[in-house]
Formats: C-alpha cells, structure tokens, sequence
C-alpha cells in the first residue's frame, strides 16, 4: 500500500538543496489537481505537486466528527451577504486529496442540458463546451474511481457502459424517501457513489477494501472504500513517478513576460522556489481566485473572483416512530432527477433529490443554528436523534454581480489578506428553494416524518475563474489555460461557467484529465499551447 | 454524579474495550472522556459568566448520562487560546475571541447568580441582539456537548463504534452490539 507519508520528501532529487526543475508544477491535491498529476505523470512528465494541507492516511482516521477538523481549510474566510456562506467543515478541504478526503461521494453525472442554461432560459452562461466531450471522461472516471451504482440509471442519455459495482445498501432515510416518492409518484433510484460495494484493486495502491457502511464518509474514510484523491489517483501519480509535497502553502509565481517560470511555496517557516514549465493552479475555487488576485495574474477581463455560485442545497429533517439511527451507511443512498426540469416550474434550470445520512454531531449543530433552538428544547429535540431523517435538494444557482470573492484589508495567520465571499440568492434561488422545499414536505409527511424543520442552505464553492472563449468575458480558455498567460492551467471549481444541478467533483475531474490531455498534446506536437487555436475550438 | 439507568458507563467502556472500535477512535474518545481546562483565554470572571451561559443554552440533560458535568465552556476556552477557528466568521462580527468577550460583556454583572429564568429572558435579549456571535457560541456549546461519547451512547447510538462495520442499516435494524434506550420512542416534536 502506498503511504502518502512518505511523498512529502524535501530536495532529494538530482539538484540537491538548490532549485529544482519540474515539467510541471500542480498546486493543490484535490478533484481538480490529482487527476491531471497522475495523467502527466503517465505521459512521463517531471512533475511535483505542491498541498498546503497534510497527508492524512486512513488507517489513522478516527471515526469523530470533532477529531476531523485538519481536514478542513482553517485559515479564516469571511462570509458577507444575506445568505453567507459557512466555510471550515461546510465548503473547505485542506490536505493531500483536498475537499475529496471529506466529499460525501455523491458522483450523478450532470445532463447536457445543464451545459446550456441560456440557451434554453435566457439566464446564466453557457459552457464552452458540450456534454459530449466529457462523456468520455465520465466513462473512464466511473471504472477508475469505481462507483457503486444502479444497473439502469433512470435519467439522462442512455449511458454508453454500466458503473462499475453494483449500488451501496439503502439506509434508513433512503428506505423513507422510497415510500415517500411511491405516495407522491416521483420516481427514485439507488444514487451513483464514488465509494466501493465491493473489493477493487487500484494501480499504486494495493486492493481497496469495500465500504463498511461506516457513514462517516464526511469525516474522512478509515477504510479506503470511498474513492478519495489519496487512494486513487494520487498513488498512480507517484506509481508513475510524481512527487508530492505536503505542508507546502504556495505563495507566489516568478513570470517572465507572459509565461510563468517558478513556484514560490513555505514549508515549515521556510520559503523554498521550484522551476517549473508549466504550472496548473488547482487550488480551489476559493485559494486559486485569491492567489490570482493577490498577485495580480490572469485577470485582464476582470473576472477573477467574480460569478461567485453555490447550490441550492435545503435540507429538510424529521422524527419518524422506527429507529433510523442515521449515522448509518453511504449517506446519500437514494436519488430522485425528476425534478431536473419541473414541469410548469418559475425558475430556470432545476434541481435533484436526495435522502442523507447524518452524523450527530452535525445534526446537533446545524439544528442549534439553524432553528436557533437551545435549553431544554434542544437537549429534547436531541433525544430523537435516532429517529431522525432527512432529504436534501441541490439545484443550480445563476452567476450575479452582487456574488463575488475579494480580498479584504484583515491579513491571516499568514500575514495574507483574508478572502471575504458575499453571496446572496437571487430571485432564481429562492423560488428553486420554495418549489423544493414543497416537495420535500409532501415527499417526508408522506413517508410519516413529523417535526418537520427545514435547513435552507448552500453548498460548493463554484465559479470566479470562468472558463470561456472570450477573453473579455472568462479567465481560462475551455481547454484551462488561462487568457493572459501561455503555461498557467486553472482545474478546479473555479472555472465553471455555470453551476449545473449535480454535485461538481466528477465533472472537476472530468476537466482536469481534459485539461491534461489536451496538453500533452499540444506538446507532443511540439507547440507551444498558446498557438493551438484548434484547442480552443471544441 | 448523576444515575445511569440505561447502563450508558457501562456500555461505553464494554465498547471502548472491545474490537469494535479501532485505535484511532479509540484514542481520541479516552482523551475527550479525561478533558478538562483551565482557562487560558478569557479571564477568571468572564469564564464563570461562560460557564453560566453554557449551562442554560445547553444544560445537561437529565435522561442522559454523564458523569460530573461537562467542560463546555473550557473546551471553548481551551480552542480560543489555541488560535484555532473553524475556517470562516461572519463578516459583520469581530474575531472570535472579540466576539465572544462582547456577548459576555453584555450580561450584567450578577448574570452568574440570577435565578434561571432570569439569564434566559437575558440570553434571549442577546440571541436577538447579536446573532451571529449567539449562533456561533450555541453552535460550538452544541458540538461539544454532542462528540461525548456518553452522551451519544445515551441518546442510543454508537457511530464510533467503526470496526468491522454496520450490515443492519435500515429502518429499525440494530446490531446487537448498538446500545439501546429504554422505554418507547420519545414523541417527535414540532419545530419551527
Ligand atoms: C462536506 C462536503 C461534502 C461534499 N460532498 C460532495 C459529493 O458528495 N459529491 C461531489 O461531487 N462533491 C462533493 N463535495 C464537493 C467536492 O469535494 C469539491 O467540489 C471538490 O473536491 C473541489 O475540488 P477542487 O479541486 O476545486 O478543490 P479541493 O478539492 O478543495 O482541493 C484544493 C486543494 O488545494 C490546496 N491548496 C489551496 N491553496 C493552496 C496553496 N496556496 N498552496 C498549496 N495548496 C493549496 C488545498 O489544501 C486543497 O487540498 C463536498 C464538499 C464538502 C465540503
Ligand atoms: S460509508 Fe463507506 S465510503 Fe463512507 S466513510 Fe464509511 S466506509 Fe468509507
């Protein structure tokens, strides 16, 4: 088994303690940087990754929620607006395999039409590229990360291959949503996970165990089942000779001209440079804007940091008389897409339907916030917590002016300027959220839950470094790279163009191995990316 | 010391005990179970006012076990003088500590010694008047109240309880190895 310990080796290549010269340089371990670490490593490239989070090997994870709180981005972030968004273990991920250590899994894959909202609406953007040229990834993504799913998946295009292992077992709140869709005739289906139903062997790391229904999955997966970056394509990067250095937080990029030619990065109080050939910035659709805008890098169009989005995620919870104990199983086991595209909706784009596990911790917390509850009234809601069940929605969010990251005049731990996120729902939003949440309540009372209380939320961080072909408009040309810049690759969260109404971690991968193949492309032909308008054309 | 009429000790260290739960777990659970703090953060009369508060927004709860009660407002001093914070604040409230040391500040002096009723109407005035800084405290009281794994085994759950795993996950499905709470269902109430 590959121990990811041991990857974060300081200056042990052929340059000794002075500078060393990379191919490529990927800063960030997450969906968006790992998998094109481990495509570039196969193609044979030199290539380090630097994390600023730690390596965290399952075998030491605990089952706790509160012990789990290195997984998360900790250096503060302010949230403005009239729906701030909640960062740390909410929307953050911090270490080697980023916010994919702690992901639920949930991998439904997006529909073409969610690539084409203002087309069909007249509102939001429209991505650069189709559904079609991802569905080959998603083939390929599906068998590598092996994800648990149903023989026919109920909705989108007819799928070209089956997912590799058969569906995780329903729990309790997915048995709930069955009986409840059947009373309101909404179709359900055991939902794609990206964690194993049964054993796989996986290149660079040795045999994955299947999931043990745990359900801790966002607590971090002490097992290996659940297809985190650590356990995947990390060790086939480093099967294929990448490095991967942990504790590395990284500060600047030296340019020359347009190109960028080195990484600045601290390790350990120390500030330390590598050279680099091309350098892709993956580190988050909260860290890359803010690195960018710090530096002031890639930002002619004056689009970095902008079109800020997150999901339409409500929950809505309830007691029901049999025992749930909802800390039980793969947490979200069951989905619903009829409401991709809800007949005689007032809102543009849609959403999905899904039952959710729960820890307790997090339930405790998120009742106390978001009902304001406390005293004898929360101890006593508590004490059903082993009743308790809930469903969640997520749906699309359209780009606003008023949604945006900058940089605020409060420096961090670091001595760097905090980022602060103003997000508010627009008229779309909320009345997604008020369509939704009807759905919901009808959907749980049919399934007999009472004391029914709603969480309106957000979740996913997605946009401010939008891919498009007008460099006016967007950051990154469709293939990644970025407008203003010949060899710097944005591949994370940032560079969607809308929000799609699934959750984003398969379409980031998705991206970065486009991102990476489309480079090793052009460089097999031996030209420099810059001058490949046929890239560009998708 | 309160009783344990469900067995919630006894269960707990059975469970501790067994291959049920794997080392890591196991040694953050010992660890939490022995915590207490000194306050470091805040000074000697605003930790008591903290103390005070702890105990009305998230009072002990009778049909729950727990020995002695627990440090809630140590384990929030304990974090705050370690400079650690959660990743984000809300952008209209000053920095923990800051935000903290004003929603203290607020109390009047002899909040400490007021009959119950008294601090509550006081907590309410407080809830509405600072918000933000009264979620963020209730919510971290709350998550540590909640992580005890006495409390958790009392509220009729083992989720530490990792290895080797669940096969009896569905609706009224327990392992026998699951602790179980007494009597019937409680009533699910209305919220909200
Ligand atoms: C609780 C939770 C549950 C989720 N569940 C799901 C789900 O079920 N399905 C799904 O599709 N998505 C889910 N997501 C979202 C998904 O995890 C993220 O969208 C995805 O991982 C984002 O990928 P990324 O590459 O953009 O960023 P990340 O995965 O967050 O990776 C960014 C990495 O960059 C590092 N970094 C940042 N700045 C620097 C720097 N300056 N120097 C060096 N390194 C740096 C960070 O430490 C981090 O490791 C969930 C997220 C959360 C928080
Ligand atoms: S439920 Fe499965 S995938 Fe999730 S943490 Fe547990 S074992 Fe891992």
């Amino acid at each position: 088994m590959a121990d990811l310990r041991d990857m974060g080796r300081q200056d042990s290549g052929p340059h000794g303690s002075g500078r060393q010269d990379f191919d490529a340089v990927v800063i960030g371990t997450g969906a968006g940087g790992a998998p094109l670490l481990a495509r570039l490593a196969q193609a044979g490239l030199r290539v380090l990754a630097l994390e600023a989070g730690e390596a965290h090997p399952p075998e030491a994870m605990p089952t706790d929620e509160r012990a789990q709180a290195g997984l998360f981005w900790r250096d503060e972030r302010l949230s403005a607006g009239a729906n701030p968004l909640p960062f740390g273990n909410n929307n953050s991920g911090c270490g080697v395999g980023g916010s994919t250590l702690h992901y639920t899994a949930y991998v439904p894959r997006p529909q073409p039409d969610d690539f084409h909202l203002r087309r069909t609406f007249g509102v939001g953007e429209d991505w650069p590229l189709a559904f079609s040229k991802l569905e080959g990834y998603f083939d390929e993504l599906e068998g590598f990360l092996g994800v648990s799913g149903p023989a026919t998946y109920p909705w989108g295009p007819p799928r070209r291959q089956g997912y590799a292992h058969p569906p995780l077992p329903l729990n309790g709140a997915a048995q709930l949503m069955q009986r409840g869709a059947e009373a309101v005739g909404l179709r359900t289906s055991p939902a794609p996970n990206a964690a194993l139903s049964r054993p796989q062997e996986q290149e660079g790391y040795g045999l994955r165990p299947a999931c043990t229904n745990r359900g801790f999955c966002q607590a971090g997966c002490s097992v290996g089942a659940k297809a985190s970056m650590d356990v995947t394509f990390l060790p086939l990067a480093t099967r294929h000779g990448a490095e991967i250095r942990a504790g590395c937080f990284v500060t600047d990029l030296e340019r020359r001209g347009d190109r960028v030619t080195g990484v600045v990065y601290r390790q350990g109080g120390q500030e330390r440079r590598v050279r680099a050939g091309a350098v892709f910035l993956a580190a988050g659709a909260i860290e890359t804007p803010r690195l960018l805008l710090r530096l002031g890098l890639a930002n002619s169009s004056g689009q970095v940091g902008r079109n800020f989005m997150a999901h339409v995620g409500t929950q809505l919870w309830g007691q029901v008389e049999e025992e749930v104990r909802p800390h039980k199983g793969i947490p979200g086991a069951l989905i619903s897409e009829d409401t991709h595209r809800p007949e005689g909706a007032d809102f543009a784009g849609g959403y999905l339907v899904q039952s959710i596990g729960v820890m307790p911790v997090t339930y405790a917390s998120q009742f106390a916030r978001g009902t304001g509850t406390w005293g004898a009234a929360l101890t006593s809601h508590m004490r059903g917590y082993r009743h308790t069940a809930g469903i969640n929605v997520l749906g699309d969010c359209l780009p606003q002016p008023g949604n945006f990251l900058e940089l605020s005049d409060e420096p961090d731990g670091r001595g760097l300027p905090k980022p602060r996120i103003h997000f508010s729902w627009g008229e779309n939003e909320r009345r997604m959220n008020a369509h939704a949440t009807r759905l919901m309540t009808d959907l749980w009372t049919a399934a007999g839950a009472s004391g029914l209380w709603t969480l309106e939320r957000s979740a996913h961080v997605i946009g401010t470094a939008r891919m498009g072909r007008d460099p006016r408009r967007s950051v990154v040309r469709p293939d990644g790279r970025a407008h203003d810049l010949e060899n710097l690759y944005i591949s994370d969260n940032s560079t969607f163009p809308s929000a799609l109404s699934v959750n984003p971690a398969l379409t980031i991968m998705a991206l970065s191995l486009r991102t990476a193949d489309g480079f090793l492309a052009a460089r097999r032909k031996g030209e420099s990316a810059c001058d490949r308008g046929a890239l560009e054309q998708t | 010391m309160s009783r344990d009429p469900q067995g919630a000790g006894a269960t707990l260290a059975e469970l501790l005990k067994s291959p049920h739960v794997t080392s890591p777990t196991r040694q953050v659970l010992e660890e939490r179970l022995e915590a207490r703090h000194e306050p470091r953060a805040l000074q000697a009369d605003e930790f008591s006012r903290l103390q005070a508060v702890a105990r009305r927004l998230v009072p002990p709860d009778p049909a729950l076990f727990v020995p002695g009660e627990p440090d809630l407002a140590g384990a929030v001093d304990h974090r705050l003088a370690s400079g650690l914070g959660d990743g984000w604040r809300y952008d209209d409230t000053p920095p923990d500590l800051e935000a903290l040391k004003e929603l203290l500040d607020v109390l009047p002096v002899d909040f400490v010694n007021q009959p119950s009723e008294g601090q509550d109407a006081h907590l309410r005035r407080l809830q509405e008047r600072l918000p933000h800084a009264f979620e963020d405290l209730l919510a971290e009281l709350t998550e540590v109240y909640y992580s005890h794994p006495l409390v958790q085994v009392s509220l009729g759950v083992a989720p530490f309880a990792d290895a080797p795993g669940w096969t009896r996950i569905g609706l009224d499905e327990r392992e026998e190895w699951e602790p179980q709470v007494g009597g019937a269902a409680p009533s699910p109430e209305r919220h909200g």
